[in-house]
């Protein structure tokens, strides 16, 4: 199998320019990362991610519109691609096949 | 109108964000910034918004173009990427390893060169920080006087008492004074005796202008009282036991002073730090010296004045009111004040009689020392760039390369620049643990007590200033040579080896001048040393014991004297005022037949009993000696110097007879002396005159031991001084080793002077054989060729040697005009000295040449004797 390089923090970065779907961009992208996980994201993260991602070809972007609180400055909207489609689809699988194999020995509750 | 981010960061984000990134980045942050705005407030939005602004300084931010971004892009960020710098630093590396023979060259001169630069940094710190510790240093103020005595003005550090007070009063700028006065005696308590060295007079704000914080008592009340004392640390653990700080009842306690006084004990102060001035050991009341009245006179200059000024005080103002303030006021007709600050205390004080009795150190060497070290510094220097010039061709086919593939001039210099800084960090590890070892020798040299301050974040970032700085000048010369080569030329294998020579020779020039001055300068330093020690004096300074006399034991100079002829091993003993060092009795109120109107004469006393000349071995020109059995003498007759003799204008022989009178005693000159030296021979002999007055007391014994029985003498001093008194211990010294101390200082720069000369030459020649074994390395088939048509080793090592000889050569040639200049200035300072001769240039100029033939000849001999066959082969 290709492996695929995508550290965590980056498949939660490209789940949520997939679930933002075409408005995905940097300041979007930290809030909703914030509500959904909780982890103290900070923009400069979550660009850094974008640009590794961007590189592995896993995500392509475009400017978008112009609007007033950003002074009249363009945002970089982000989009994923196939093969960054490929790659989350391929990581679930993984994950889906072991976690059928661990056949429920793992209860949240009494994994202590 | 809306709240905006943080216009400064904002700026910052500019500057350091690649332009094609700023966009989006700054419109995210600028978004963040409204929505946190509406959160959390203004202040911790823009508190989050810098944050997040630093946050963005990152390699990615820095560097990366966007995919398709346009090509204006490409080298929009300032830092290196990671990967060049992986690249450079192997690149560097390798260059250090594969030439051991040149980076160890670099990287042993410059560390021997901020070894030096360093040990001598270190000095100049400690001396500089002298009297910096105090509060109101900068506040501070002494009064100095200049005094016009006999037409010639003479600085005195001493002031009248009633003067702080009085300018207090009258100068609102004045906000505080304190008065110093030099004490001695003995302080006794229960059985314990002792006598402190540094006993001071002060007033009681000498607790509040100075930072000397009292251990015990109360620094408002202490020394109120004419009968307090206070003693520092050491003296209360010599006086009451180690565990001094134990006891409840120290303060009050009763302590006998000299002979009649009872002192109450009103304080324990901190010892003195090593860096003030000012230091004591025992303080007494100034309160009692006022209440006396004798000393506090405006007539009588006995203290030191220390005033505080207002901050912010016009100091050249106020010094101009005060300058005349003597006169103005009518205390004195002839005598000038002046301020001199704190800060100059120890550096900057050079006072006449003997009036500071402080520490003092001498800028004019520290200024030596400062030069010297960087001469050394620049030297090792000149290495570097030397070598790194002269072997820009073996990386001119690198820098092609790289220029070739879209490297920047300005990154090539980078890049060499980097690896010059490379080499001081590897100089400046080495010259750390040099200076480990080195400094245990510098404090033996200096008497200091210097450390490593590796603690001191100062140091720290001293250190890392210096790295800079020294990398710079090191690589900035080379970086531009090296970057400056066309890539078309060098890939073609078109190199000018020549480039740079000239100033290649200029900087083995400069190095050799450098050392070829210091070498001169030793030479005629220990010259002059050795013209001082070995110079007849007039006097007869070996074994000669000088015992002072304390208590009451001057009253019984006739007793202890009729007891030490007895001993076999004392030659002869002479009561006196003075043990001829540096003799500083003198006075101007001097009269005589035949006196000009206006004539003055400043005229050097000293009373003396008839042995003193058989003691001294002083030689009469003319008359006859003092004369215990005829009465006049001890009242009326006086014994001067030839000089004195001439200056009043008599010959040796007219003198006899005359009628002189000092003090406006009348009496009559009964003989003339030879000249003797009194004073350090940094003067010139002066007047001066004997007199034998047993009614005045001596201070001192003179003792004159037979040849190798110095130490039965020494016992027998002792065993007799602790007959007739039991307070005080004997105290001697040895007159020939008192007149030795004079000259430490210049005997200290001397040998400083000495080793960084060797130093010099030693890192001189390391270039210098770096360049041989370059040039050698790089002409190996021209030696070849020229051996198998026939050449001689001779005439090879000629070949090799003579360019480099020519430049030593040229350096001694314009090493001795400076050398002679300066060490004539250094010379000015001895009244007499050594004439400079020519053969000490000479000495020199051999030595430098010599040394740098033996340099070239290791490694030119070597190539002169390879065979042709393996050099012409090699291709």
């Amino acid at each position: 199998m290709k492996r695929s390089y995508l550290g965590e923090f980056e498949e939660i970065v490209l789940l949520t320019v997939a679930v933002l779907e075409g408005q995905a961009y940097g300041v979007a992208i930290t809030h909703e990362i914030i509500e959904q996980t909780g982890r103290p994201v900070r923009l400069n993260q979550i660009h850094a991610a974008l640009h590794r991602l961007e590189e592995k070809g896993m995500v392509s972007s475009e400017m978008g519109e112009p609007t007033a609180e950003r002074g009249g400055r363009r945002k970089r909207l982000f989009q994923v691609t196939a093969y960054g489609r490929r790659t989350l689809v391929e990581i679930q699988e993984v994950r889906t096949s072991f976690w059928g194999r661990l056949g429920g020995l793992i209860h949240p509750a009494t994994s202590l | 109108m809306k709240p905006q981010p943080p216009r400064f960061a904002d700026r910052l984000l500019r500057w350091f964000c690649a332009p094609h990134l700023l966009e989006e980045i700054q419109g995210d942050l600028h978004e963040e910034f409204a929505y946190q705005l509406g959160r959390v407030g203004l202040s911790a939005a823009r508190r989050r918004y810098w944050r997040d602004v630093l946050g963005f300084a990152r390699p990615f931010t820095l560097r990366r173009p966007a995919a398709g971004s346009g090509f204006q892009d490409w080298s929009s960020s300032f830092l290196p990427h990671p990967n060049m710098v992986r690249n450079y630093l192997k690149i560097a590396w390798r260059n250090l390893w594969n030439n051991k023979v040149y980076s160890g060259i670099n990287v042993a001169g410059l560390s021997i060169g901020l070894t030096c630069c360093l040990a001598i940094g270190l000095y100049i710190w400690d001396e500089y920080r002298f009297n910096r510790f105090h509060t109101h240093a900068a506040d501070i103020y002494r009064v100095v006087e200049s005094q016009n005595q006999a037409g010639t003005i003479y600085h005195v550090a001493v002031s009248p008492g009633p003067l702080a007070p009085a300018l207090k009063t009258e100068f609102a700028e004045i906000i505080g004074t304190c008065r110093v006065g030099s004490r001695g005696g003995v302080l006794q308590v229960g059985e314990k005796r002792i006598e402190p060295s540094a006993m001071r007079v002060v007033d009681n704000s000498f607790f509040s202008l100075f930072d000397f914080p009292l251990v015990r008592g109360n620094p408002r009340r202490a020394l109120l009282g004419p009968d307090e004392v206070v003693i520092s640390e050491t003296v209360a653990e010599r006086l009451f036991g180690a565990d001094w700080r134990q006891s409840g009842r120290l303060l009050g306690q009763p302590m006998r002073f000299g002979k009649d006084r009872i002192l109450t004990l009103a304080g324990v102060i901190r010892n003195a730090p090593a860096n003030s001035s000012l230091q004591f050991d025992v303080l007494l009341s100034m309160r009692h010296d006022e209440l006396q009245q004798r000393n506090f006179q405006w007539g009588s200059n006995n203290y030191h004045t220390y005033l505080q000024l207002r901050p912010g005080t016009d100091v050249s103002a106020l010094g101009a009111k005060l300058e005349n303030y003597l006169t103005e006021r009518k205390h004195s007709a002839n005598t000038t004040l002046a301020l001199q600050p704190l800060h100059d205390l120890y550096l900057f004080s050079n006072f006449d009689f003997r009036t500071d009795w402080n520490p003092t150190g001498s800028i004019a060497y520290l200024r030596i020392f400062a030069v010297v070290g960087l001469m050394v510094l620049f030297i090792a220097l000149f290495n570097f760039v030397n070598l790194a010039t002269a072997r820009a061709s073996r990386r001119a086919r690198e820098v092609g390369i790289r220029k070739a593939v879209g490297a920047l001039r300005s990154q090539l210099v980078t890049q060499f620049l980097g690896e010059a800084m490379l080499t001081t960090l590897l100089s400046v590890v080495l010259s750390l643990g040099l200076l480990w070892i080195a400094l245990p020798v510098l404090n033996a040299l200096t008497g200091k007590s210097l450390s490593v301050p590796v603690g001191e974040p100062y140091f720290g970032l001293g250190i890392a200033v210096f790295i800079l700085l020294v990398g710079l000048l090191a690589g900035l010369y080379p970086a531009f040579i090296l970057s400056r080569f066309q890539p078309v030329r060098v890939l073609k294998g078109v190199f000018d080896h020549r480039s740079g020579q000239l100033f290649r020779r200029v900087l083995v020039v400069v190095q050799f001048t450098f050392s070829v001055v210091l070498v001169i300068g030793a030479i005629l330093i220990y010259r002059q040393l050795r013209y001082i020690q070995d110079k007849d004096l007039g006097f007869d300074q070996s074994q000669l014991l000088s015992v002072r006399l304390k208590n009451d034991l001057p009253g019984r100079v006739a007793l202890m004297k009729a007891d030490l002829r007895q001993e076999s091993s004392v030659a002869s003993v002479a009561g006196t005022s003075t043990d001829l060092v540096d003799v500083i009795s003198s006075t101007s109120a001097v009269d005589w037949t035949g006196k000009q109107p206006g004539q003055e004469l400043l005229v050097t006393q000293m009373n003396v009993d008839p042995d003193f000349l058989n003691a001294t071995g002083m030689k009469l020109m003319t008359g006859r000696n003092f004369d215990a059995a005829i009465l006049t003498d001890t009242t009326s007759a006086y014994l001067i110097n030839a000089t004195a003799a001439r200056q009043m204008g008599w010959t040796p022989r007219k003198a006899v007879g005359k009628e002189l009178s000092l003090w406006d005693v009348k009496g009559r000159v009964i003989g003339v002396v030879n000249d003797f030296h009194f004073r350090p021979l940094t003067a010139t002999i002066e007047p001066c005159l004997f007199r034998y007055r047993p009614s005045e007391t001596f201070s001192r014994l003179l003792v004159k031991t037979r040849p190798g029985r110095v130490r039965e003498a020494i016992s027998a001093v002792e065993r007799i001084y602790k007959k007739y008194e039991r307070e005080t211990a004997p105290q001697y010294t040895f007159v020939d080793q008192e007149l030795e101390r004079q000259y430490r200082t210049e005997e200290q720069t001397g040998r400083i002077v000495l080793y960084f000369a060797l130093l010099a030459i030693f890192v001189s020649c390391l270039g210098l054989f770096g360049l041989v074994t370059f040039t050698a390395e790089q002409r190996t088939k021209e030696i070849g060729i020229r051996k198998v048509l026939g050449a001689s080793v001779g005439s090879i090592v000629l070949l090799l040697s003579k360019d480099f000889l020519k430049l030593v050569f040229i350096a001694v040639a314009i090493a001795s005009p400076i050398a002679w200049y300066v060490m004539k200035q250094w010379l000015q300072d001895f009244a007499y000295r050594i004439n400079i001769d020519g053969w000490v240039f000479g000495l020199s100029a051999t030595l430098a040449l010599l040394i740098a033939l033996l340099t070239i000849s290791f490694k030119s001999i070597k190539a002169a004797l390879t065979n042709p066959v393996t050099s012409l082969r090699s291709e």
